[in-house]
């Protein structure tokens, strides 16, 4: 198959406006192989579907293709918000659902290891202790996973430099997660078509996997999650992606700015039952010697709210907790 | 100086071309051994100054340092590049990478700015400790990171004896 | 949205201006930290400043100390940009009043991660998910 030269044109205008990222001429096959799944279960060919998007589509398929094309590109904290909202607003739900001694979190599809690492760090300073189990099919990412070092452009891709500095070490020209987080890191080799590894899951994040996959697959992938989901716990998927359409199991909660799925035969704790927990701060451990720092402190993932500045862009909705 | 090993050198290489360069991985390899390298005329270098003193120098020919401007300034193949440019482009390159072989050193150092010059200029006090002839795309750079033969203190120097080379 | 690109080197600004433009940034530039207080004194308004370390006349972490200092400039995003990654270095800027801080060598894609992380990206239509 090969794509008309306007598909591909749009298609890398797209991403370039979005991400920055730029296709060039030569990368047809890789606009191919990353839209042609979503074109396949839409049952059109991938030219047709992009003529669609070009006469007219909402802003949230435009950004479901430019998370197909970018999705390899593996970076820290990836689209900021579910991790940010871990401490201060998805915690407190969790705890209220029953996590009373720990956090346990499964990341599917880990690859070389920026998604767990990324979840230990923002739950670093949370009241409850985490382990994560992070999966992959793939021998040879989780052998780089485990050893936890990137080079500096790896850590240049969405890791606030406060955070590189506190969770990271030097090593040569390149950089280590520090010895304490990566212990808390499990790291598997694991098919999504097998069963789950064995829970009971506060969170199992599967973020830009589905969309590999055709329809029953994905229903049968998300009826996995949930049986490894602790009541409350819950699932936390791609920025574009949804349940909805795919699997009628799952109820959308917003929680700080991240958007969850949690699935709905679980009880679900009283509303009274959701304590509020003020945001914790982050500090970055200053050698001595140093100035204490003198911008404001760091919230979770947003370290420096910008100063003086009117209302973030995307606000943020209020956590809804339990519908 | 032990802590300027060739995998770290070319680690910062591979880096600065798949970022900078050309923002996809692969384009540059060490040029193969025997084949003379092409007539090289200009040479960018910095400097580093403290515990550790030494340089890092980029040498190549006048065209591909016109190349490699027309890369980082995403210029298309034949598009004029003036002198400024293909100077300012490979003291650049020559800045980046020398910055990032200042940071494996265990003591902080401080960088001077690029120069560029036809060839460096000659330094009986200095020997190459890296040491990295390069292929990219089919043309030859060389990569060479220097120290200072005067090691006073500092991690790595003190310890050698006079004359010995680490590679 | 508007930014100051701050680096000797010509290249360099050219490089980071054009990933901002990409991103929607209005750019001016300036080769030095001295250069581009001249340019805020001047009247110049900009929402961010990239940053380069070591430039002469003014380096970037006085440039970063001065606008931190002066009540006109604070509210400024200030990101470096530079070749300096010690550990030490980043943690020097930062204290200095540096928002973040981005390594060179950086592909375009990172800084807008860096953006992305300072809320400064343009939001879609609509908002995001």
């Amino acid at each position: 198959m090969s794509i008309a030269p306007d598909t591909f044109a749009f298609v890398a205008d797209l991403v370039a406006r979005r991400s920055a990222i730029r296709l060039e001429p030569g990368k047809e096959y890789l606009v191919e192989s990353r839209l042609a799944p979503i074109a396949r279960e839409r049952q059109v060919s991938l030219d047709e579907y992009v003529r669609r998007l070009r006469a007219g589509a909402p802003d949230d398929e435009l950004a479901g293709v430019v998370e197909a094309m970018t999705t390899n590109e593996t970076s820290w904290f990836r689209d900021v918000a579910p991790f940010a909202a871990l401490t201060p607003h998805v915690l407190p739900l969790l705890r209220a659902a029953g996590a009373t001694d720990r956090v346990r979190v499964w990341s599917a599809a880990c690859s070389t290891g920026q998604e767990p690492y990324s979840i230990v760090m923002a739950l670093a300073d949370a009241p409850l202790p985490v382990e994560v189990v992070a999966t992959d099919l793939n021998e040879q990412v989780l052998a780089r996973a485990r050893e936890g070092q990137y080079s500096q452009l790896e850590v240049n891709r969405g890791l606030p430099a406060a955070v590189l500095v506190r969770h990271f070490e030097r090593v040569g020209a390149h950089w280590r997660v520090r010895a304490d987080l990566r212990g808390r890191v499990q790291f598997r080799r694991h098919n999504l078509m097998d069963a789950a590894p064995p829970g009971p899951f506060d969170l199992v994040f599967l973020r830009n996997v589905l969309i590999y996959f055709d329809l029953p697959t994905k229903r049968a992938v998300l009826d996995r999650v949930a049986r490894v989901l602790r009541p409350g716990g819950f699932v936390v998927l791609g920025a574009a992606e949804t349940t909805l359409g795919v699997h009628d199991g799952f109820e959308r909660v917003e929680a700080g700015g991240a958007v969850l799925h949690r699935p709905l035969t679980a009880p679900r704790p009283p509303v009274s039952a959701v304590p509020s927990v003020p945001a914790p701060v982050v500090r970055v451990p200053m050698p001595r010697g140093l100035p204490p720092a003198s911008p404001p402190h760091l919230t979770a993932l947003r370290p420096f709210s910008a100063p003086a500045r009117p209302a973030p862009a995307r606000p943020l909705p209020q956590s809804r907790g339990v519908s | 100086m032990s802590a300027i090993t060739s995998a770290d050198v070319s680690a910062i290489v591979d880096d600065v071309f798949a970022s900078m360069v050309d923002r996809q991985e692969g384009t540059v390899a060490p040029w193969p051994g025997g084949v003379p390298l092409d007539g090289h005329d200009v040479v960018a270098w910095v400097d580093v100054r403290g515990p550790w003193r030494g340089r890092a120098s980029l040498e190549t020919s006048v065209d591909v340092a016109a190349s490699l401007a027309r890369a980082l300034l995403r210029l298309p193949e034949h598009a004029p590049v003036t002198d400024d440019d293909l100077t300012d482009a490979l003291g650049e390159l020559a800045n980046v990478v020398g910055g990032n072989v200042k940071a494996l050193l265990p003591e902080q150092g401080t960088l001077g700015l690029p120069q560029v010059a036809a060839a460096l200029p000659d330094d009986p006090a200095a020997h190459p400790v890296q040491r990295l002839p390069l292929d990219w795309r089919g043309r030859s750079l060389v990569l060479t990171v220097w120290a200072a033969d005067d090691r006073h203190g500092g991690a790595a120097g003190a310890a050698d004896p006079p004359g010995q080379e680490d590679r | 949205m508007r930014a100051l690109v701050v680096d000797d080197s010509r290249t360099m600004r050219r490089i980071v201006g054009a990933t901002l433009n990409d991103l929607g940034f209005e750019t001016q530039e300036a080769e030095n930290g001295a250069a581009a207080l001249a340019l805020l004194e001047a009247g110049l308004e900009v929402d961010l400043a990239c940053i380069d370390w070591n430039m002469p006349v003014m380096d970037g972490l006085e440039l970063v100390t001065r606008l931190r200092a002066t009540r006109e400039w604070r509210a400024i995003t200030l990101m470096m940009v530079t070749t300096e990654s010690e550990q030490e270095k980043i943690v020097r800027a930062l204290a200095a009043g540096a928002h973040e801080y981005l390594l060179k060598p950086f592909a375009p894609e990172a800084l807008r991660d860096k953006l992305d992380l300072l809320g400064m990206l343009p939001q879609p239509a609509g908002g995001a998910a």
